[in-house]
């Protein structure tokens, strides 16, 4: 967690606490509590893990459910995977493409922020990418531009156009 | 050279050998399966039908489709996890399973996740999915599945599958690693590979997998056992040993499990044999379930479903 950054590094699934992790995400993308019912959540060396509320058995585990969030470096960063579930539930840092610029972001590029995108409503960070109300991932917004953050093996070709 | 040379042991056991033999040689169309964690069965057939991408509904599964694309992997609706590319019969052993939401399921041999995620997206994410994979390198794309597809419900290990810890789980299924017969039409040259010897040694690993699952599962519990291969080295004579069947006298009726019939509606099936190179199996070895790539225009699959008593 930020903060924490002191904090000895320990690769175990240690449980958190479930505002601690719904705070970061209040303050960033303005997602309310309600977006991680159900849900429980751990840290693993600097990631946050969610998996769906239950007993988990004792067994060394390799994962649990998605690792949703990244604080190694300041500031957390979340997971395109984690922005796919549950960047529906965001208010703020939203960036909707449309066709062109979707296509760019998903092959992976960096581009300047459009235009229609209004640049003010960002706050340099990271941002929820979406193209026609999908949460398509994370986007890194610097200097009016937007960086793609998807990982490599789920971008698009970049001779996919017909395909979007 | 005949590559088919390996099939023609199983002259005896397949229905209208040569169609069999012959269907092998044509490619196998691409599939896949919607992913109800992500989006309804409706709107991803809308967003197809939007994009050009021409598609065929699975007459026995209602969320399973034919598509006609020629890179389906990298179809918007597969990065976004709306669909994963899956083969058809595939997606049969998790429906055998049956999982419920809320319940314990325990996924023996997970990787790439195909079953896994479908085992996830039936208990509607809720309840846990024990992922289990030894392999490093094939976790990873374990992994990168489950995060793609949104099931938050899957915790992966890394057990050898043999030696899982104590567990109870309420469903066990047991995809097994096999020769992969069944998957010539996906993988032409696979069945070069193929012969009674590594089927005899795959089946000492298969006997010990199941063996663990039906440990594994609680009272009451079921073990579903699967492979895509035609060899009853790697089918029927694992469910045999791993049950302790009496091969010698043909008896029924293994005390503490119970087979249980394999029926997909819509899918035809052959009863599992109930005789292999002059030796008498269980005839209960009749309720598992053979599935040939003739007869569904599919791959090829072995089904067995076991209740733990």
């Amino acid at each position: 967690m930020p903060g924490s950054s002191r904090n000895r590094v320990r690769n175990v699934f240690e449980p958190i606490e479930p505002l601690r992790v719904a705070k970061l995400w209040l303050e960033r993308f303005g997602m309310g509590i309600e977006a991680f019912s159900g849900l429980q959540f751990f840290k693993k060396a600097n990631s946050i893990w969610a998996i769906s509320e239950g007993d988990l058995p004792r067994y060394s585990y390799e994962s649990l459910g998605m690792r949703i969030m990244s604080c190694k470096d300041r500031p957390w960063k979340p997971t395109t995977a984690a922005l796919q579930v549950l960047g529906r539930h965001a208010s703020k840092n939203l960036v909707h493409l449309e066709r062109a610029e979707a296509l760019l972001f998903l092959q992976g590029a960096s581009q300047s922020l459009p235009e229609y995108c209004n640049p003010d409503a960002c706050q340099p960070g990271y941002v929820v990418v979406f193209y026609r109300g999908d949460a398509l991932g994370c986007g890194l917004y610097s200097h009016g531009m937007l960086v793609s953050q998807i990982p490599k093996e789920r971008r698009m070709e970049s001779r996919s156009e017909e395909q979007l | 050279m005949d590559l088919m040379a390996p099939l023609d042991r199983y002259r005896e056991i397949v229905p209208d050998f040569q169609a069999f033999r012959a269907v092998q040689s044509l490619p196998l169309y691409s599939s896949a399966r919607i992913n109800t964690l992500k989006i309804k069965r409706e709107a991803l057939l809308g967003r197809l039908e939007e994009a050009g991408v021409p598609y065929q509904c699975f007459s026995w599964y209602p969320l399973g489709l034919k598509l006609d694309a020629a890179s389906p992997g990298k179809l918007l609706e597969n990065l976004l996890g709306n669909i994963h590319i899956q083969e058809e019969l595939s997606m049969a052993p998790p429906l055998v399973l049956d999982p419920r939401p809320g319940e314990m399921v325990l996924d023996l041999c997970a990787s790439p996740g195909s079953k896994t995620t479908q085992i996830s997206q039936m208990m509607e994410d809720r309840g846990l999915v024990v992922a289990n994979e030894p392999s490093l390198a094939r976790v990873a794309a374990l992994r990168s599945n489950c995060e793609r597809l949104g099931a938050m419900n899957v915790a992966i290990t890394r057990y050898d599958g043999r030696m899982f810890p104590r567990g109870s789980f309420d469903r066990v299924l047991v995809d097994a690693p096999c020769s992969s017969e069944g998957r010539e039409r996906r993988g032409p040259g696979t069945l070069t590979r193929c012969n009674a010897v590594r089927s005899r040694e795959l089946h000492v690993l298969q006997v010990g997998l199941l063996k663990s699952a039906l440990r594994l599962a609680k009272p009451g519990g079921v073990v579903v056992y699967s492979t895509c291969t035609y060899a009853p080295e790697e089918n029927e004579l694992v469910v045999q040993e791993a049950l302790g069947h009496d091969d010698q006298s043909g008896q029924s009726g293994c005390p503490g499990f119970r087979l249980e019939k394999v029926v997909l509606p819509g899918l035809l099936e052959c009863p599992g044999i109930t005789e292999w190179e002059g030796r008498s199996l269980s005839p209960d070895m009749n309720r598992t379930a053979r599935y040939y790539p003739h007869l569904n225009d599919t791959g090829g699959f072995y089904i067995a479903r076991i209740v733990k008593e």
